[in-house]
């Protein structure tokens, strides 16, 4: 993985695996801080103690063996984390959900970029229109906050039966998302 | 800024589009997006299918993205799924491979054989 929005990608879609309907993805840019942190937060199947420790080991997959390729999503996400000095956490209950936070210290050299976030969040939520994403970009820089908020269950409910890939539909998310990553000023992170 | 009364607007010109041509959808397209297929570029495989649907207008056909299929020599990887006739998987994906599947299968009904790796169930 290049950038930090295509491991926010791979995340998405372990919470879409675990059959998750509702998933809340957090972006903050805390400048003060030195901090960029990732939230993820789905409602999904959730895991064990035990599997959730052999997420983080990169040779434990979920996958069937037939398409098994390592697990190293989560470790690779892990291991960049905290190699900007960083941490990395999952928390999850078997039932209820995970819920994954990332930080990344913001001007640490071998910090990633974060990436084309919006096309990781575009194809996400037309990709799955079986969940819905609650989507937050947070921004503290020079004493004020920046914010942006999406939430696809409105859309989805104005939109009545008209599927997220109708042309028009692609186009105002697209710009939309557009919009509140400049407002954030997340474009060059 | 996008509003919520856009998305009215759209919805009743869709709904107006339906009433003409009927709702059904023609195309699935399936993006797998596991872990080796986002490293490979299907972020990328996804968001050309996205663009070359709103810029050709294509009203009947339906993308999703789903996890790992187990051809992951072959990422990133698209099922075309037709009613009535085989699937078709499309291998090795590029921005540019994306573009002709969309005018040669998708808007002109010709598999691109040169980019199949597997075809039926």
């Amino acid at each position: 993985m290049q950038d930090i929005s295509l491991h926010l990608l791979d995340i998405i879609e372990n919470s879409v695996r675990a059959e998750a309907t509702h998933i809340k993805v957090r972006v903050i840019r805390n400048v003060p801080g030195n901090c960029l942190r990732i939230i993820v937060e789905d409602n999904g199947i959730g895991m064990d103690s035990q599997t959730l420790e052999r997420a983080q080991d990169p040779f434990y997959t979920t996958k069937e063996e037939r398409e098994k390729k390592v697990g190293l999503g989560i470790p690779l996400f892990k291991q960049n984390a905290e190699a900007t000095g960083g941490s990395f956490t999952i928390a999850s209950e078997p039932g209820f959900g995970t819920v994954l936070t990332v930080d990344f210290h913001l001007d640490h050299i071998d910090r990633m970029p974060l990436g084309n976030l919006k096309d990781t969040l575009l194809g996400a939520i037309i990709g799955h229109p079986e969940a819905n994403f609650d989507i937050n970009l947070i921004t503290r820089e020079r004493g004020m906050e920046q914010s942006f908020h999406f939430d696809t269950a409105a859309i989805k409910e104005e939109l009545g039966d008209i599927p997220l890939t109708y042309p028009d539909v692609i186009e105002y998310i697209d710009q939309s998302l557009q919009e509140g990553i400049q407002n954030t000023s997340m474009e060059e992170v | 800024m996008k509003t919520l009364a856009d998305l009215k607007k759209i919805r009743e010109k869709a709904q107006e589009e339906m009433k003409l041509r009927g709702g059904n959808v023609r195309i699935k397209i399936v993006v797998g997006m596991g872990t080796s297929g986002i490293a490979m570029g299907a972020r990328e495989v996804m968001k050309t299918f996205l663009e070359e649907i709103a810029n050709r207008n294509l009203t009947d056909v339906l993308v999703t993205q789903t996890g790992e299929k187990g051809l992951s020599s072959m990422e990133p990887v698209v099922d075309l799924v037709e009613e009535g006739k085989p699937k078709v998987t499309y291998g090795n994906m590029t921005p540019e491979k994306v573009k002709k599947v969309v005018v040669e299968h998708i808007v002109n009904g010709r598999v691109v054989s040169d980019y199949v790796v597997a075809t039926g169930n």
